[in-house]
C-alpha cells in the first residue's frame, strides 16, 4: 500500500486467436489502464503475389488463413471479376455464396467450444452457481458438449468439399463462375448433412428449441421472454452463456470504441452477374455498413474511405494511404517498443470516423440499421440489445457471432434451394488489366482484397483482414485499436493467471495469422537491402 | 499415454483446421481412446503467457517428457537470420524449434510449410523461411539434414496443403499405440502408406484421361483436367483420391484442377504470369509428363487414345 499501483503485465502469447498476439496491460487497483495489442508474425504475402500471375492469389490467399480461406477466396475472386469485368452466373453467385456460409457455420461451434468457452471452466470462476455445469460440458476434449460441438463443426464444410473438392484450402471459385458444376446427388446430400448438422446440435443442444421458435425473437424482451419460456431454452448451451456470462461478470467489461464496420456480404444471385466495385453495396443480401453507438446512427461503407496508419506499426511510409496507393515498406528492426512502433499490423481507419471494429457484433449492428435497399436483410435484435444493455460487451459480442448462426442456416438453404442445376456455372473471361476490390464478411468480420493488374501481372495486392481493423495498434493520433480500447476497464482478477484479457480479445476471435502478412508489401530492392545488412 | 505439443510458426492454421475435421478418430477420440495428452496447442491450449512459457522451458528441460512434436508452419528466419519476424513466447519461434525437437521422442512436420517451405518460402521469400529439414526439394532446412529425433528418425514429413486429418491422426495412433516401428518413410521423409501412389489414383476423371478427353474450360461434368487446365494429379504423391476430403470428394473430382500441393515445388513455376490453371505445353505437348512416361510413348498413346475415344465422353456424363 502507498507504493506505486500500477503493474504491467506482458502477456506472449495470448492463445485462442489463431495465430500469436501479445498483448501487454497496464494494471491499477485490479482493473487494466492501459493496453497494447502486438502482432508477432510476418510472412510478407503481397511481396510474394507481386509480379506473379493474376491469378495467383486465388491459390495464395486462401493459405494466408485456414480458418478463413473460402473468405479470402471469395474476395480473390470477386477481385478479379471487377478487375477484368467479367460476367458471373447466377448459379456461380449462389456456390460462391454457400462455399462461404458454409465455412461461416463451421467457424460456430468450432470457435464456440474450441476457442471460448474453455474460459467458463477456468478456476477463477469456481464460485459461480454455473461452474459444475460449466465443466461437464466444456472442458477441453472431454466435456460432453465440448466433444459434440467440436466434432459436428466438420461436418457444414462437408458441402464445401462437394464443391471444391476440400476445406480448407481450395481454389474453386474463379473470374466468371466457379470450377465445379455440383449435380443433383451433391444437392441432396448437402440437405441431409444440413439436416443432420440441425437435428443433432444446433436445435437439441445450442438452441434447446426449433430454428422456427428462436427467429421469433426480435428484441431483447423476446429474448428474456425466451429464456423465461421453458427449462429446454434456459438450460441449452445457448441459454447457459447468457446466464452463466452474467453470472461471471462479461456483461460488464470489453466494451470498445462504439463504432463498428462490415463491408456486407452474400452477392445476390441476380444483381450482381455484371461486378463492379462501385455496385456492390446495392447488390449484397446482408448490407454494408458503419454504425456509430454515440449518435446510434448507420450509414453505408465504401472502400474508398480505407485508410492505413503505420506510425506504431513496423514500417517506413507515410500514414494516411489507401490501399490502392500503399508503397509500402517493412522495417527489419522489430523491436517491441510500445512508446514507438509495436506490432506488423496497421492502424487501419475510416477517413471520417476513425478506428472501427469489425466482426459478427458490427455485422448485426449494421443489419439493425434502415439504410441501405429495401429489400436487403434486416434484423433488429442485436441493435436493440446494445441499446438496452448500454452497449458492447464480452457477453454481447460472442452472442452476436452465434446469434447469426440461425440466418447463416437459412441462407445455405435458400442457395440449395435455387441452384438450377441445368445452367451454367462459368463464363470465360478475357483476361485484362485493370484494377478490381472484392469484399466479403468472413465469420470474424469485415475481410477485402484489392488488386492491381498491368502488363499481365499483378503490380499491386493488398488485403485488409477484420483482425488487421481489430488488433491494430495506436493511430498517429494517439487512438487505440480496437481491442486495445476494449482492453481498458477490465477487472484481472489474478495477475498470474488473466484469463479476463482471453475473454476481452477472444470476443473479437482474433484470427493473427491472417492479419500480420496482410498488409505488408515493399520493393524488391528494400527486400534485398534486408537481407545482406 | 503420449504427451503431445502443436506449435504453428509462419502458418494459417490450416493444418490445424483440417486436423479438426478428423471423425476416425476425431481430435477428441485421440485424447479420451488414445491416451494423447495434449500439453500445449496455439488454438486449443488451455495456458496462456507464463503458463506457456513454463510449460515449453519443462519441455526443453525434459522435466515434462515429450512425446510427439507437431510443428506446423515454416521456419521463419528473418530478418538476417535472427527469426525476429516471428516470436513466439518471447524469443524467435526457430530457437524453440530447434530446442523442443532435441528434446522430443518424435518430430513431426505437418504441412507443406513445415515440410517445405510451402507458400510463405515462395519466391522471393521474404520471411526467409524454410521446413524443418528441407526447403523445396534441398535437404537442410531449419533443424539440418542429419537431424534424429530421440527414437531415432528424422522428422516425419506430412506434406499437402494442407494435410489431410487422416494423414495425421495415423502417425499419432501408430506413435501412441507403439507401433512407430511400422512407419515407413520415403526419401523425402513422408509416410510411404500415403505418397506412393498418385493423386490420379482413384480419380473420376481416370476415363478421360485415358480417350485424352479434355475439360477445356471450369464448369463441366466431364473431361480430364491434365490436358489444359493444368492439373498434376498424374505426377503428384498423395492419396487424395484413396481417401476422399472431408468424406465427402476430392480437388480434381469436383472440378479444380491438383496444384500438386504435397510436392515439395508447390507452388508450382513460382506461380509467374501464364502458369496458374493452365497447363505449360511445348509444340502442343505438355512440358511436365505423367510421372515415368517419356514423351514419345506419350505422343504415341495420346494420339491412339483419340482415335479411339468413344462418342460417350464428350457428353456430360456426371464424373463428379
Amino acid at each position: 500500500m502507498g507504493e506505486p499501483a500500477v503493474q504491467t503485465l506482458d502477456i506472449s502469447p495470448v492463445g485462442r486467436v489463431e495465430g500469436d498476439l501479445d498483448v501487454r496491460v497496464d494494471i491499477d487497483d485490479g482493473v487494466v489502464v492501459n493496453a497494447w495489442t502486438s502482432a508477432e508474425l510476418f510472412r510478407g504475402f503481397e511481396i510474394i503475389l507481386r509480379d506473379k500471375d493474376p491469378q495467383a492469389g486465388l491459390v495464395v490467399t486462401p493459405r494466408a488463413c485456414g480458418i478463413c480461406g473460402a473468405s479470402h477466396l471469395t474476395c480473390a475472386a470477386w477481385a478479379l471479376d471487377t478487375a477484368w469485368g467479367t460476367t458471373v452466373p447466377r448459379n456461380a453467385i449462389l456456390a460462391r455464396n454457400l462455399g462461404q456460409l458454409t465455412e461461416s457455420l463451421q467457424s460456430l461451434p468450432r470457435h464456440h467450444y474450441g476457442l471460448f468457452m474453455i474460459d467458463y471452466t477456468n478456476k477463477n470462476y469456481a464460485a459461480s452457481r454455473y461452474y459444475a455445469e460449466a465443466v461437464k460440458r466444456w472442458t477441453p476434449f472431454t466435456g460432453t458438449n465440448y466433444e459434440l460441438g467440436v466434432t459436428i463443426s466438420g461436418r457444414p464444410v462437408e458441402i464445401y468439399a462437394l464443391l471444391g473438392g476440400q476445406w480448407p484450402h481450395s481454389s474453386y471459385m474463379v473470374p466468371g463462375g466457379v470450377m465445379c458444376a455440383p449435380t443433383l446427388t451433391d444437392v441432396t446430400r448437402a440437405w441431409s448433412i444440413l439436416e443432420h448438422f440441425r437435428s443433432n446440435w444446433f436445435e437439441p443442444v445450442w438452441l434447446g428449441c426449433s430454428l422456427e421458435r428462436y427467429e421469433q425473437i426480435r428484441s431483447y424482451d423476446d429474448f428474456l421472454a425466451w429464456l423465461e419460456e421453458k427449462p429446454e431454452h434456459a438450460n441449452s448451451d445457448l441459454g447457459l452463456y447468457w446466464r452463466m456470462s452474467q453470472d461471471i461478470g462479461l456483461d460488464k467489461y470489453g466494451v470498445g470504441h462504439g463504432k463498428y464496420i462490415s463491408w456486407g456480404y452474400l452477392p445476390h444471385e441476380d444483381r450482381y452477374n455484371e461486378p463492379t466495385i462501385e455496385g456492390r453495396n446495392a447488390a449484397v443480401i446482408m448490407k454494408s455498413g458503419v454504425y456509430n453507438g454515440a449518435s446510434d446512427s448507420h450509414k453505408l461503407m465504401d472502400q474508398v474511405h480505407t485508410r492505413e496508419d503505420v506510425t506504431r506499426a513496423w514500417y517506413d511510409e507515410p500514414g494516411g494511404l489507401h490501399p490502392f496507393d500503399r508503397t509500402t515498406a517493412a522495417i527489419s528492426n522489430n523491436d517491441m517498443d510500445p512508446e514507438g512502433k509495436y506490432s506488423w499490423c496497421t492502424a487501419v481507419h475510416h477517413e471520417d470516423n476513425g478506428r472501427l471494429e469489425a466482426g459478427p457484433l458490427a455485422r448485426q449492428l449494421v443489419a439493425g440499421g434502415d439504410h441501405g435497399e429495401s429489400w436487403q436483410h434486416t434484423d433488429p435484435l442485436v441493435l436493440d440489445m446494445y441499446r438496452r444493455l448500454g452497449g458492447a460487451s464480452v457477453a454481447l459480442r460472442h452472442f452476436a457471432r452465434m446469434h447469426e448462426g440461425v440466418k447463416i442456416y437459412r441462407q445455405i438453404e435458400r442457395c440449395l434451394r435455387e441452384l438450377r442445376l441445368d445452367d451454367e456455372w462459368y463464363i470465360k473471361p478475357t483476361e485484362t488489366d485493370g484494377q478490381g476490390w472484392g469484399a466479403t464478411e468472413a465469420i470474424r468480420g469485415a475481410l477485402c482484397h484489392w488488386i492491381d493488374v498491368r502488363d499481365g501481372k499483378i503490380s499491386n495486392y493488398q488485403i485488409i483482414a477484420p483482425t488487421t481493423w481489430n488488433v491494430g495498434p495506436r493511430a498517429d493520433n494517439g487512438e487505440r485499436g480496437p481491442i486495445e480500447e476494449s482492453l481498458i476497464g477490465t477487472p484481472i482478477a489474478d495477475p498470474s493467471d488473466p484469463v479476463e484479457v482471453g475473454h476481452v480479445c477472444r470476443s473479437y476471435d482474433s484470427c493473427l495469422v491472417c492479419t500480420v502478412h496482410a498488409h505488408d508489401a515493399k520493393t524488391g530492392e528494400e527486400l534485398a537491402r534486408f537481407q545482406t545488412a | 499415454m503420449a504427451n503431445l505439443l502443436w506449435l504453428q510458426g509462419g502458418a494459417c492454421s490450416g493444418n490445424t483446421m483440417s486436423f479438426l475435421n478428423a471423425e476416425e478418430p476425431s481430435a477428441c477420440d485421440l485424447v479420451t481412446d488414445f491416451g494423447i495428452n495434449v500439453l500445449w496447442h496455439p488454438s486449443l491450449g488451455l495456458e496462456l503467457g507464463e503458463g506457456v512459457h513454463k510449460l515449453l522451458r519443462d519441455c526443453v528441460s525434459g522435466e515434462i517428457p515429450l512425446d510427439i512434436f507437431v510443428f506446423e508452419g515454416t521456419v521463419v528466419n528473418a530478418p538476417n537470420g535472427t527469426g525476429n519476424w516471428n516470436r513466439f513466447a518471447g524469443r524467435p519461434m526457430k530457437d524453440w524449434v530447434r530446442e523442443l525437437s532435441e528434446a522430443a521422442q518424435f518430430v513431426v512436420a505437418i504441412g507443406d510449410c513445415a515440410t517445405w517451405g510451402g507458400i510463405p518460402a515462395t519466391a522471393p521469400n521474404p520471411s526467409e523461411s524454410s521446413g524443418m529439414q528441407f526447403l523445396k526439394r534441398d535437404r537442410g532446412g531449419a533443424l539440418g539434414a542429419g537431424f534424429v529425433s530421440k527414437a531415432g528418425l528424422p522428422a516425419i514429413n506430412i506434406p499437402g496443403c494442407p494435410a489431410h486429418p487422416d494423414w495425421v491422426t495415423q502417425i499419432l495412433v501408430a506413435v501412441a499405440t507403439g507401433r512407430a516401428g511400422d512407419l515407413k518413410l520415403d526419401e523425402f521423409q513422408r509416410p510411404a502408406t500415403f505418397f506412393t501412389s498418385f493423386t490420379q489414383t482413384g480419380c473420376t476423371r481416370n476415363m478421360h484421361f485415358a480417350y485424352k478427353v479434355s475439360a477445356t474450360e471450369f464448369g463441366q461434368r466431364k473431361g480430364c483436367l491434365f490436358y489444359d487446365l493444368g492439373c498434376r494429379g498424374p505426377m503428384t504423391h498423395s492419396p487424395c483420391n484413396r481417401i476422399l476430403w472431408n468424406r465427402q470428394s476430392s480437388k480434381t473430382r469436383a472440378g479444380m484442377p491438383c496444384l500438386g500441393c504435397t510436392e515439395p515445388e508447390f507452388p508450382f513455376f513460382d506461380l509467374m504470369p501464364g502458369t496458374v490453371f493452365k497447363t505449360q505445353t511445348m509444340m502442343g505437348v505438355p512440358k511436365d509428363m505423367p510421372t515415368g512416361v517419356a514423351k514419345t510413348g506419350y505422343i504415341k498413346l495420346t494420339a491412339a487414345a483419340k482415335a479411339a475415344a468413344p462418342a460417350w465422353a464428350e457428353q456430360d456424363i456426371f464424373v463428379v
